[in-house]
């Protein structure tokens, strides 16, 4: 960490994308600098693996770099949309590794840190009260189910596996758990 | 399942990262053009991102970013290198290899004369080479979407057996992984489901090695790994 004084010029994500669009490199260290810690701590609750949580997050600011220019800022925030490339490599790097030797336990089946568990997930959420109260609204099991999913990349399968329910009981829950956290978060 | 989800569910499912394979090719073709789908997976980006901030921060390792900034810097030169001019002057030898060629070849009119001269050409010279490999690339749902045909004298190519859905500014690119370790390498990049080479050039090849097909941007992945759904998959077998 660079220390709270420096963290504090927190840096504009959406200034920093229209920087990098026009080929400003310095911009996309900036946004490495501040968010490439919390990156890898993302890719890793996904992948397990810290290897495979760095080149997730390789990739992504290759993506990010690439992609810049097609940033929206109407669409959302810069660090959200950054997050979602991140993910959306991070599971396709998951289901690949899947896909490649279907002989290896999958990376799913490594055991997850108690840290990504989802009631210790949701007692940090200090910050996002709203997001907290709706998915405390939900039972717990049924919250659980959302988070192994968004957290740790688990799939509808392993899921099921790993609460011993059907599989269509997983689906069907979980579309009520979104349909439900949809109406609290509005 | 035969109930339709509400696109809004259906968005959820595709921010927990629960679509799988088909579905979420067919997802992501969709998001490209449905304004409405787009604006309701950024609401569930929105409503969820305060998760992904509760993961505990790790100390990259010092060699990540120079990796990252050199990375940036080969694959601009590695997509130069690799754009359909450059291919076509390296590869002349074999016409085949061209689809530029084939493109511009067919909007000349004069050309229809030469062009079934070189079909017949490739058709006789196909039937002299059988394959020694073969890998047949299946979709998710198990239809045979392109065989993959490898030759004695090392040449690789594709063959598609059903039109393949790419939508605007997209591209196929075709993969091979023989090594984890090394991960899959990119092989070709076609525009729309039609026979190719592939350049496998000093690429390992060998039985049950996987070849697969991504949609990725038009002018391929620019990671350099596969980033976009997979088309189809399927490991190389040897004929009999």
């Amino acid at each position: 960490m660079a220390g709270d004084a420096a963290r504090a010029a927190v840096v504009n994500i959406e200034q920093a994308l229209a920087a990098c669009a026009k080929g400003d490199k310095s911009a996309l260290h900036c946004i490495y600098e501040q968010e490439c810690p919390r990156m890898i701590g993302v890719a890793q609750r996904i992948l397990r693996r810290r290897a495979l949580a760095e080149e997730a997050v390789q990739d992504a600011f290759i993506l990010i770099w690439r992609h810049a220019g097609r940033f929206d800022p109407e669409r959302g925030a810069g660090l959200t949309w950054i997050y979602a490339i991140l993910r959306n490599r991070a599971v396709s790097i998951l289901r690949d590794e899947r896909r490649v030797d279907p002989q290896e336990a999958p990376l799913a089946k490594e055991a997850a840190s108690e840290e990504d568990d989802p009631e210790t997930v949701i007692s940090k959420l200090s910050d996002a009260k709203a997001l907290r109260a709706c998915l405390e609204a939900l039972p717990e099991q049924r919250r659980g189910m959302v988070l192994l999913a968004f957290v740790q990349g688990l799939s509808h399968g392993e899921i099921a596996g790993r609460l011993g329910l059907p599989l269509g009981t997983i689906k069907s829950w979980i579309r009520r758990s979104l349909m439900a956290l949809k109406e609290c978060l509005g | 399942m035969t109930d339709k989800p509400d696109p809004e569910i259906l968005a959820g499912e595709y921010v927990l990262g629960l679509l799988d394979g088909e579905e979420r090719r067919i997802f992501e073709a969709r998001l490209l053009h449905d304004a409405v789908l787009d604006t309701a997976v950024a609401r569930w980006e929105e409503r969820l991102a305060p998760i992904d901030a509760t993961a505990n921060p790790v100390r990259p390792p010092d060699g990540l970013w120079p990796r990252i900034e050199q990375a940036l810097t080969t694959r601009q030169g590695r997509e130069l290198a690799s754009s359909p001019a450059a291919a076509l002057s390296e590869r002349l030898g074999h016409w085949w290899n061209s689809l530029p060629l084939w493109r511009g070849m067919s909007l000349v009119g004069a050309a229809a004369v030469v062009l079934l001269a070189v079909g017949l050409g490739a058709a006789l010279d196909r039937a002299r080479r059988q394959p020694v490999m073969v890998a047949v690339l299946l979709t998710d749902t198990n239809v045979a979407a392109a065989v993959v045909n490898t030759f004695a004298d090392g040449r690789v190519e594709l063959l598609p057996l059903q039109d393949i859905d790419v939508p605007q500014g997209r591209a196929l690119e075709i993969w091979t992984l023989w090594d984890r370790a090394v991960g899959p390498r990119s092989v070709g990049l076609i525009d729309r489901a039609r026979a190719a080479p592939l350049r496998l050039d000093n690429l390992p090849l060998g039985n049950d090695q996987l070849f697969e097909i991504t949609l990725e941007p038009a002018s391929g992945s620019p990671t350099g790994r596969p980033t976009g759904p997979i088309i189809a998959k399927g490991l190389t077998a040897r004929r009999l």
